[in-house]
């Protein structure tokens, strides 16, 4: 079917990987789940996805610096903001510096497979690696 | 930097707002009233949002809760402020209310669980909605199985927690308990030692007194009389930690109960709740021992004839649309330990489930069923006879389908059949499935790609899940009992009559509608998928045409799709058994339950107040009796220019005058008349208020010549005004704010009319009424009917109504108004009248009817 494109979703509330990564393994992607961004870094530094899904706030390091080394890593990738303090300049800042899409929580889980889809339509038939 | 003492000052000032023998300007009232008013509404709109959440379709997280939670006490809090500082602090007892409230909520957040009720037993038919904390997760599951179409459960009762910690208490338990778990923690004691010293304790306490009568009555209630043929089955209903029946072998049940044994199996069960197993498995969990809790439950033992076991799927090879189903004669104890000789049937999945194989073991012995004392095991009759017959076979497939469906999940349901034939569900637990994982997944995509889809993301999901059925289009007035069970229910609007189908239904699909509206509410609560607000779905599904409905993608397709639904069963988790979905639902008990409903009773008191909802409520009720009450009070009268209105109208309405909204001629005077007054919004909504049927309590005739009799025959002054409370009504040229209470009714009108279409606008707001939910979201679906139709911007959420207008002409803004007091005073009647759904439309046809002989009798007069 030609959609087995790699994701990697960072959000420290295990709820968000729990649910989502069904979801997106059930439209056949292909999904790694980080619930803290040290650990997502380090994959990120092995490897590319070619979709990321990161929350902004979290404990320890925060999405935002997770989001400059993707893009700077892994340029191709496509990166899609989820958080929870959707702030006008929360999501300028993200935008600038490289985030595809912005959702804010709590989303339908409609909201992310369509944004999910969106960024694949970008990415075309390419992956990253 | 030093403080300003000034500031100090002024911050002082702020928290005593109000000194003794001070006057406060009216305007300054006012403002806290209007900005009550505005508070409760975002109060509101955060519980309906948290609602919404319920139906699985968002993903949140415990920050979401968290900032809702917070949010939503912070402005009830300053709403309740608000009306402190306009009665004199006459309601401080509030803040102690939301400060009990906020610390519940906040130790909920926090993990940890806050048992609410107080009450020692709960009938199974008294459990209500949330209290599985209360009764524990069996009995509480039984209870909301016992209200789905079809299913039977024996009566019985609960021994609440409340109960439990009250024995622990009467007998000075806790720390004694408490010690020797700690010893056996630490390796002090042996585990068994510890286990054996706790047990004896339990089993040598008394009962108390109280909780020894309850026992014994409510057994007596169910035994109606008859206490010598009557035994029960006495089971621990002890607490899951994960919505899970998890806890189910560890803990001692026993059968055949005789009435005088009721008190000492109490004690037995809650031993059982401290065997080594049953320790080591909390341990093993990291339960601390005060959170060990043990609700019993009692049931009437079934006298049955034969009973057992019914799987909802084949564990072994669970892609076989069979159910499986175990038998014997008697109790079905013998099925359920697995001992001596049974039948086993399989059975279609698929109506009207065909009997596929059977396989009739030679039943030596059985447990006989209805004699005091452990079940007893005798010679069977009909040994190789089978215990099914076909019929009973397909019933019992239906049954546990029905449960399959609300649980979502493949189930292992016990059962028993009495001597007259009748289907009892005495337990179900979750069916351990091995899933295929993700292989299927590819494998079932393929196959969706084959199946026609009707209709997609068209709506919004009300409640999340699969489920497949023949469409049944119901309209208004259709007798819904001759929907077939199991159907997938569709209709054009997201009434609230349809409720009345839910619990049959597989599905239900609504071209109009929301996620926050009663119809949403109650599938949720029934477990229901529902997706609503599709637009067409009556015009492009065919009555009789079997669908599948896919409320996880917001699909609908054409025929029955059995991979589709079987994959729901054996996904990992269903949404409900996140931590965070049973947060939302704990924090919500707390918060949007409407307890505190008559505002004339004497309960009616802040201490009352046992969610946010109920605080709202109040604060919102005794702001309008404080504004009624600055206008009412003689000395405020002069002081404040409050007015009386002098009218035949069962309304006691005082009316205050911010500029231009009364004639010049009333200065001084503690009355006015209707004539006098000259706020041209006040004005219109006056023509509306005494239009002569408005005040009608008589069933008014629908034909047109019987209508204009009455017109001639009723008059406003024949009318009782028994029903009515106080009511207020700023005013001023173009300008009207209105609370009226009528009945149990709050309404607000709040609009501005004047000759600029720009600065028009018109809100409308109407809450409150009788308990029951029904009546009252009947009354709510007529009002937003009528509403809409005269084209309102019109929101419902839980009982409330706001209807919203702005920008129209001063001609259109005055003609909505004049309806607006019509309805105001067409909706008092509505809570006794609206017996049944069908109401909802005669009344819509009776108003807007008369609305239209309304408008034909202006248009004679202007000629």
């Amino acid at each position: 079917m030609g959609n087995n494109l790699s994701i990697c979703l960072l959000d420290d509330e295990p709820i968000v990987g729990d649910r989502l990564r069904p979801e997106l393994e059930n439209d056949g992607y292909e999904v790694e789940v980080f619930t803290d961004s040290a650990s997502a870094m380090q994959r990120v530094e092995q490897r590319c996805f070619d979709i990321v899904i990161t929350d902004l706030k979290m404990e320890g390091a925060d999405g935002m610096a997770f989001l400059e080394l993707v893009r700077e890593r892994c340029p191709g990738s496509q990166v899609i903001v989820i958080t929870g303090y959707a702030t006008i300049e929360t999501a300028r800042e993200a935008f600038v510096k490289g985030a595809y899409d912005f959702i804010a929580k709590p989303f339908r889980i409609g909201e992310i497979r369509e944004a999910v889809k969106k960024a694949r339509k970008k990415l075309g038939k390419k992956t990253v690696q | 930097m030093p403080r300003n003492p000034g500031q100090k000052m002024g911050f002082l000032h702020k928290l005593l707002p109000w000194r003794r023998g001070e006057v406060i300007p009216f305007t300054e009232i006012f403002g806290r009233f209007q900005s009550i008013l505005q508070k409760n509404t975002t109060a509101m709109e955060i519980i309906g949002d948290m609602g919404a959440k319920l139906g699985g379709e968002f993903i949140f997280d415990k920050k979401y809760l968290r900032d809702c939670v917070r949010q939503v006490s912070e402005v009830v809090r300053s709403s309740a402020y608000d009306l402190n500082f306009i009665t004199a602090n006459n309601y401080l007892e509030v803040y102690e209310v939301l400060e009990n409230l906020s610390t519940e909520l906040e130790t909920e957040l926090a993990g940890k669980i806050v048992v609410h009720q107080r009450q020692n037993i709960y009938r199974l038919e008294d459990i209500g909605d949330n209290m599985d904390d209360a009764v524990g997760l069996k009995a509480y599951n039984l209870s909301r199985l016992a209200r789905l179409a079809g299913v039977r459960v024996p009566a019985g009762f609960v021994v609440s927690i409340a109960g439990f910690r009250g024995y622990l208490a009467y007998n000075n338990l806790f720390q004694k308990i408490e010690t020797l778990i700690e010893d056996g923690a630490a390796g002090r004691r042996s585990l068994e030692s510890a286990s054996q010293a706790i047990r004896l304790a339990i089993l040598g306490g008394d009962i108390q007194p109280g909780l020894r009568r309850e026992i014994l009555s409510a057994a007596e209630g169910i035994c109606a009389g008859n206490p010598e043929r009557c035994y029960f089955s006495v089971r621990s209903s002890a607490l899951g930690e994960d919505g899970d029946l998890s806890f189910a072998g560890v803990h001692d049940s026993f059968l055949n109960v005789p009435f005088r044994e009721l008190l000492s199996s109490y004690k037995k069960v809650l031993a059982s709740l401290f065997s080594p197993t049953s320790l080591e498995y909390r341990q093993g969990k990291r339960l601390l021992p005060l959170e060990m809790a043990m609700p019993v439950l009692y049931q009437v033992m079934v006298n049955s004839r034969s009973s057992g076991v019914v799987f909802t799927l084949d564990p072994v090879d669970p892609t076989r649309q069979e159910c499986l189903i175990s038998a014997s004669w008697g109790l079905g104890r013998m099925v359920v330990e697995d001992q001596g000789m049974v039948d086993t049937y399989r059975v279609s999945r698929q109506a009207p489930h065909v009997l596929l194989e059977q396989r009739i073991g030679h039943k030596a012995s059985m447990l006989a069923p209805l004699e005091a004392g452990p079940p007893r095991e005798v010679a069977a009759p009909a040994q190789d006879q089978p215990c099914l017959n076909p019929g009973q076979a397909a019933e019992l497939a239906d049954l546990a389908l029905t449960l399959e469906r609300f649980f979502k999940r493949p189930l292992d349901i016990e059962w028993s059949l009495d001597q007259e034939d009748v289907l009892w569900l005495l337990q179900a637990r979750s069916l351990g499935v091995q899933s295929g994982g993700r292989a299927r997944s590819n494998q079932l995509k393929g196959l969706l790609a084959d199946h026609r889809v009707l209709l997609a993301e068209r709506g919004v999901i009300a409640y999340r899940g699969i489920a497949a059925g023949p469409v049944a289009l119901v309209e208004e007035g259709d007798d819904l009992g001759l929907v077939p069970a199991g159907a997938v229910v569709v209709a054009r609007y997201s009434s609230p009559w349809l409720a009345k189908a839910i619990p049959r239904a597989s599905a239900v699909l609504t071209d109009v509608g929301s996620t926050t509206g009663h119809l949403a509410t109650v599938a949720r609560e029934f477990r229901v998928p529902a997706i609503v607000d599709m637009g067409e779905a009556t015009k492009v599904l065919k009555p009789g045409q079997e669908v599948t409905v896919d409320a996880e993608r917001n699909l609908v397709y054409q025929g029955r799709i059995e991979e589709l639904l079987h994959n729901q069963l054996l996904e990992a988790t269903a949404f409900e058994t996140t931590y965070e979905f049973q947060l939302l639902r704990r924090l919500l008990r707390r918060i949007s339950p409407l307890t505190l409903t008559d505002p004339d009773s004497p309960e009616f008191t802040a201490r009352r107040c046992q969610t946010l909802h109920d605080v709202i409520r109040f604060v919102h009720e005794k702001a309008v009796q404080a504004l009624v009450d600055v206008g009412k009070a003689p000395w405020n009268l002069q002081r404040r220019g409050g007015k009386r209105l002098k009218s035949s109208l069962p309304l006691d309405l005082v009316l205050i005058d911010v500029g231009g909204g009364l004639a010049p001629e009333v200065q001084g005077k503690s009355q006015v008349t209707p004539e006098q007054v000259v706020s041209a919004p006040m004005l219109a909504l006056w023509r509306g208020l005494t239009w002569p049927q408005a005040w009608s309590t008589e069933p008014i005739p629908v034909d047109f010549k019987g209508l204009m009799a009455s017109l001639t025959r009723m008059r406003p002054a024949q009318l009782d005004g028994a029903a009515t409370g106080m009511n207020l009504a700023v005013v001023g040229s173009n300008y009207l704010n209105m609370s009226l209470r009528v009945g149990y009714h709050f309404t607000v009108v709040d609009s501005y009319l004047g000759p600029m279409p720009n600065y028009n606008y018109i809100y409308f707001r109407f809450m409150g009424g009788v308990t029951d939910i029904t009546r009252r979201s009947r009354r709510a679906a007529l009002l937003s009917a009528i509403l809409e139709e005269s084209s309102f911007k019109v929101e419902s959420k839980g009982d409330v109504v706001v209807a919203r207008v702005k920008k129209m002409s001063q001609e259109r803004t005055e003609e909505l108004l004049v309806l607006l007091g019509r309805l105001i005073g067409f909706a008092r009647q509505l809570d006794v009248l609206m017996k049944d759904d069908a109401a909802i439309g005669l009344f819509f046809e009776q108003f807007m009817g008369q609305q239209q002989a309304k408008q034909g009798e202006l248009s004679s007069h202007g000629e």
